[in-house]
Parts: structure tokens; sequence; C-alpha cells
């Protein structure tokens, strides 16, 4: 997929020893940060909707106590 | 936004297919773009930019139901106000963690304090200052007024970011901003397009859903408290 560089059987152009430098080159994988990059903001939108499940689960306990002490069946329940 | 109504299932269908179409358009017709815009990882471009955009609506929507609130206060431009910040931090959210893995091949970094990441983190941290506020300062009309009056100066931080690239540079492109042409190819721009589509409706239910659990804890709130007025115990 990448442009990569062409291999070579000179072994002349080996390398003998091995430098330090400044930044080097890139190395990480394109796909592995597309791929992360798409899982984070699957699981952002997924943990705001299971937050909103939350709250509609605690919404419906409070409605259920209100009811409870009005003292009558909850509507449309069970 | 109360009763049984078909317009909230429509919306929510249509927003799933819109996705599922804009990630196989994405995935398997839009073109790898050149190494030095991160090569595959320059795919993200077509959810984060959507996403920016749709922090952009829910925060102008958190401007005007605050605005609204300020003038002249009523549970639902309170629940909007609420809901539309809450919208923002996570449409933010996305932005700020699906940018610096792309800027992790482009750029060579995750991070760097370039302008328009600045601006950006920056709005994303008022919105989340609205949203810890009316979670944890209790729901009393000073509260919901002072979460309104951050919401609407919180916005003006929005046309900042947008303009950030063009007044003091820094690393972020400018493809959107210069005037569109910075996509090489026809499938890109319609990626592009579609994603805008698919983040509106996705933004319109979740400030829906959230406006509506908004309105509704409010309304049994007030329900608690007229029951607890009158002796009964909940």
């Amino acid at each position: 997929m990448f442009n990569q560089a062409p291999s070579t059987t000179d072994t002349s152009q080996r390398s003998t020893e091995f430098q330090p430098v400044q930044g080097g080159e890139e190395t990480t994988s394109g796909e592995a940060l597309l791929v992360a990059a798409y899982l984070v903001m699957w699981l952002l939108l997924l943990f705001f909707v299971w937050t909103s499940w939350r709250r509609q689960l605690g919404l419906g306990e409070r409605l259920g106590r209100l009811e409870k002490a009005l003292g009558r069946p909850a509507d449309g329940q069970g | 936004m109360h009763g049984k109504s078909a317009t909230f299932p429509a919306l929510l269908l249509a927003t799933a297919a819109s996705f599922v179409c804009l990630i196989l358009y994405v995935f398997f017709k839009v073109p790898t773009a050149q190494l030095a815009a991160g090569g595959i990882t320059q795919k993200v471009f077509y959810f984060h930019v959507p996403a920016a955009y749709a922090m952009y609506l829910s925060g102008v929507t958190c401007f005007v139901a605050s605005g609204a609130y300020l003038y002249r206060a009523t549970p639902t431009r309170n629940a909007l106000a609420q809901a539309a910040a809450e919208c923002a931090v996570v449409f933010g959210m996305m932005v700020l963690t699906s940018g610096p893995l792309w800027a992790r091949k482009a750029w060579g970094v995750y991070w760097t304090w370039d302008p328009r990441l600045t601006t950006s983190m920056l709005s994303v941290l008022v919105y989340v200052a609205i949203v810890v506020m009316r979670a944890f300062s209790g729901n009393g009309e000073a509260e919901r007024k002072f979460a309104a009056a951050l919401g609407v100066l919180g916005t003006a931080n929005l046309p900042i970011i947008h303009y950030s690239v063009q007044k003091w540079g820094g690393n972020h492109p400018t493809v959107i901003t210069k005037g569109g042409g910075g996509l090489g190819d026809p499938s890109m721009y319609y990626a592009l397009y579609l994603g805008f589509f698919a983040m509106t409706l996705l933004a319109i239910v979740l400030m829906w859903l959230r406006t509506r659990l908004a309105l509704l804890s409010a309304q049994c709130a007030a329900a608690e408290e007229a029951a607890l007025s009158k002796g009964l115990e909940i």
C-alpha cells in the first residue's frame, strides 16, 4: 500500500554501523491508528447512549416510586 | 417532543443508514491520500471534520437555547441548552481523540499547541464546565441561569476555532476553510458531504433524546416536590 524503499542485493550498500539520528523515520502503522480512531469515536458515542439509557432507567424508578406513593399502579409498565 | 411519534424512529433509522453508507463508501470507494497527509489514516478526516461540524451545531444550539432561556426562562429552553452542551462535549471529544491519532501519522506527534487544536480544546473544556456545573451544583434558578450565561459566552470561541487556521497558521490542514479546493478526488467530496449529513442527523437524534430526558427529569423532580409538600412519602 505504501511505497517502500526498493530492496537491493548489493551487499556493499548494507549498513555496517548504526548511528543515532534526531526523530527517525515514521514507523507507526496507519491502519492501526485508523482503526483506533474509529473505535474511540464509536466507543464515545456508545458511552453517551449508555448514560442516556441509565438516566432513563433512573427516571423510570423515580416515576415508579411516585406512582406507588400516590397509591396507584404504574401505567404501561410490566 | 411528547407522545408517540414516528418522527424519532424514522430519524434514527435514517441516521443508522447514512452511517452504514458513509463507512462503506469511505473504506471501499474513497482513495487513500498521500503519505504526507497521513496515507490511509487520512480517512479519519471523513468523520473528524463532520464531528467538528456537529460540535459547532450543538454549540450554536446551546447558544440559542441559553440566550432564549436568559430572555424568558422555560423548562424546554433549559433542557435544550443542557442537551446541546452535552452533545457538544461528545462531538468535541470525538474530534479531540480522532485528530491526534491522525496527527501521529501525518505530523509524527499526537499533539501540538497549534492554534486550531488549542482553541478547539478550550471550547470543549467550556462545554465540559457547563455539563459538570449542571450535574453538581443543583438545579436552582440561579444555577440554570449561570449555566445559560456560560452557554452563551462559550459559543464565542467557535468562530475563533474556525478562523484560527487562517489567521495564525499552524500545522492544521486548511482543505475546507480554504474554499474546499483541497480534495483531489470527487469521491472525497461526496464522502465529506455524506459525513456532514450523517453527523447532522446524529446530532439531531442525540439532542432530541437528551432534551426529552432532561425535560422528563425536570417534570419528575417537580412531581416529587409536589408529592413531598403534600406529605406523601416517596
